[in-house]
């Protein structure tokens, strides 16, 4: 299998030892960058998999970067960033990014939303055309639009099986308040979060164990929300 | 009754300060003969100063007025009548109420900067303390770690916890560090969005171990609990009362959290068996850096409480700490301003 090639963008150099250190170790391979112009120019003539961007380059924002490559690129995005600062954070993933993760970070937790976003790119490019999905002992099909929890069929409000589709076809990806409600309410929702929080609650009822202690669908503070799907288990 | 008595004891120095002018009246009035009334207009702002010296503008305006009333009405002609026929006089009054004033102010400022000194010690002792612990742990075991070439898998596998759980500490320490400073400079601007507070005590649990948290909490939230507030802050009252509730509650109890909608307001409890408390000492519970002398073994700063009230009241809520049945009970009621319209 070929490995996967990561584009750190980072100007930190402890961190970017610590990320370099650490994909040596777990076989992936890797190209840095220091700077934003830097950065463009190694995107475009090394074709990476996956992007690992600082928010806080010296030369400029890290969010017009991640602007400037969504334009030409589908390829995931996931913004590091030493700031707890969400309104940054929502910003950048506004701007394109499918991740975020805060420094300090742990190199597990890493590891793991890179295999997540690295995954959701072949699923991307294998299941275009399959109307059922399925994470782990959920099940979704577009078509008939049934929802079946361990093979059990559930009742779903309209808006609930929206809302869950929503998040099954974006698995793995940290989704802004902002981006569920205009995708799912539609555009002029954007802040009605009254809407989104009591959707989550009812639907977490439905398809989680324990609803204060959800598996599928995970809260990001002050972000939004992210649908965990883990392939491995 | 037990209010009064504190309420008493912080204002007593006004009664002792209106014996005092009880005092000089009696002596200046026994003596107005030989002493002249411009000493017994000195003497009479004497209680002004005591009352000033404490920084309460009201007791100070009080005690002027009270001053002015006794020398008008005592000594200063016509006598026993409450009008003035010299307009100096006026002046004279006006003059008591500008030294009370200035003396006010001054007790003020000085009264903050104290203050000020009694939060910076207080951090100073968590940087020097209660960071210390945690940076040691992370510093002996990397040291273990490199002097030592052959440690088995097992005991480097301890060191690594010990090094996790010890930054884990530092890291929720600096935040609460960083929050209360932020909060008690009042220049905070509440985001206030619709909070779930399911979803909420979600997010607060992931800050625990799931041992720690499955095992040990014992929770009840009512359906539907929306709340209009600042939903990081009120993340951060929970993952406080959580906090707090596992440091100090007996080994092998549970503790028992419990959300309830009452329509117009939003209750929270939790409740943790612990050792015996003073009841006297739960007052201070809320306190800035206050931690009950006993236990100083559990690492922690009292910051935690205190800022659980900072966001309580930035809420307009109410918090409180009842002892109950060999345990500490926290209450908190945040009244609800706003209502859900759903669709």
């Amino acid at each position: 299998m070929n490995k996967y090639l990561i584009h750190i963008i980072e100007d930190d150099l402890s961190v970017k030892k610590l990320l370099e250190i650490t994909f040596k170790e777990y076989e992936f391979d890797y190209i840095s960058s220091e700077s934003k112009k830097n950065a463009l120019l190694m995107f475009l003539s090394h074709n990476p998999d996956l992007l690992i961007v600082d928010l806080g380059l010296s030369d400029g924002d890290g969010k017009d970067l991640i602007k400037q490559i969504r334009e030409i690129s589908k390829l995931p995005i996931i913004v590091l960033t030493a700031r707890h600062d969400e309104k940054e954070i929502v910003a950048a993933l506004d701007a394109g990014a499918d991740d975020y993760i805060t420094k300090p970070f742990s190199v597990n937790e890493l590891l793991a939303r890179i295999r997540a976003n690295l995954r959701r790119k072949i699923n991307n490019i294998n299941g275009e055309m399959t109307s059922k999905f399925i994470c782990n002992e959920l099940e979704l099909d577009i078509t008939s639009r049934d929802v079946f929890l361990r093979s059990e069929k559930l009742k779903l409000t309209p808006i609930e099986y929206e809302l869950l589709k929503y998040f099954m076809l974006h698995t793995n990806k940290t989704l802004t308040h902002k981006q569920i409600l205009q995708e799912v309410w539609g555009t002029g929702y954007q802040n009605e979060m009254q809407y989104l929080r009591t959707y989550v609650n009812t639907l977490r009822k439905k398809i989680e164990e324990n609803s204060t202690r959800p598996k599928y669908i995970k809260t990001e503070s002050g972000i939004g929300y992210r649908f965990s799907y883990n392939q491995e288990s | 009754m037990k209010n009064l008595l504190i309420k008493y004891k912080q204002y007593s120095y006004i009664l002792k300060a209106l014996g005092m002018l009880l005092i000089i009246t009696l002596i200046s009035y026994i003596f107005r003969g030989s002493l002249a009334i411009i000493n017994i207009t000195l003497i009479h702002i004497i209680p002004v100063i005591v009352v000033a010296i404490h920084g309460n503008v009201k007791a100070t305006l009080f005690m002027t007025l009270l001053s002015v009333v006794f020398l008008n009405f005592l000594y200063i002609p016509p006598l026993y009548s409450f009008s003035v026929h010299n307009e100096l006089y006026v002046w004279s009054f006006f003059i008591f109420g500008i030294v009370g004033w200035i003396i006010t102010i001054q007790a003020k400022n000085l009264n903050s900067q104290t203050k000020q000194n009694e939060i910076r010690e207080s951090l100073l002792h968590i940087i020097s303390h209660d960071l210390r612990t945690p940076l040691s742990t992370i510093h002996g075991s990397i040291n273990l770690i490199l002097s030592n070439d052959n440690l088995d898998e097992k005991s480097k596998y301890n060191l690594y916890e010990d090094i996790n759980y010890a930054s884990h500490r530092m890291k929720r320490l600096i935040t609460n560090i960083l929050d209360s400073t932020r909060l008690s400079s009042g220049k905070i601007d509440l985001k206030l969005e619709w909070c779930d507070f399911e979803d909420i005590v979600g997010v607060a649990l992931n800050e625990f171990s799931q041992i720690q948290s499955e095992e040990k909490l014992d929770l009840k939230i009512d359906e539907l609990s929306l709340f209009w507030g600042d939903n990081t802050l009120l993340t951060q009252l929970i993952v406080n009362l959580f906090d707090n509730a596992f440091k100090y509650s007996k080994a092998d109890t549970k503790i028992y959290f419990e959300i309830i909608n009452l329509n117009n307001f939003i209750r929270i409890k939790i409740f943790n068996e612990t050792e015996y408390i003073d009841k006297k000492k739960l007052k201070n519970i809320f306190d800035k850096f206050y931690r009950f002398e006993d236990t100083n073994d559990i690492s922690g700063s009292g910051i935690g409480l205190a800022i659980c009230q900072s966001i309580v009241k930035l809420h307009n809520g109410e918090i409180k700490a009842i002892s109950q049945n060999e345990g500490i009970l926290i209450q908190i009621e945040l009244p609800m301003v706003k209502r859900a319209k759903l669709l």
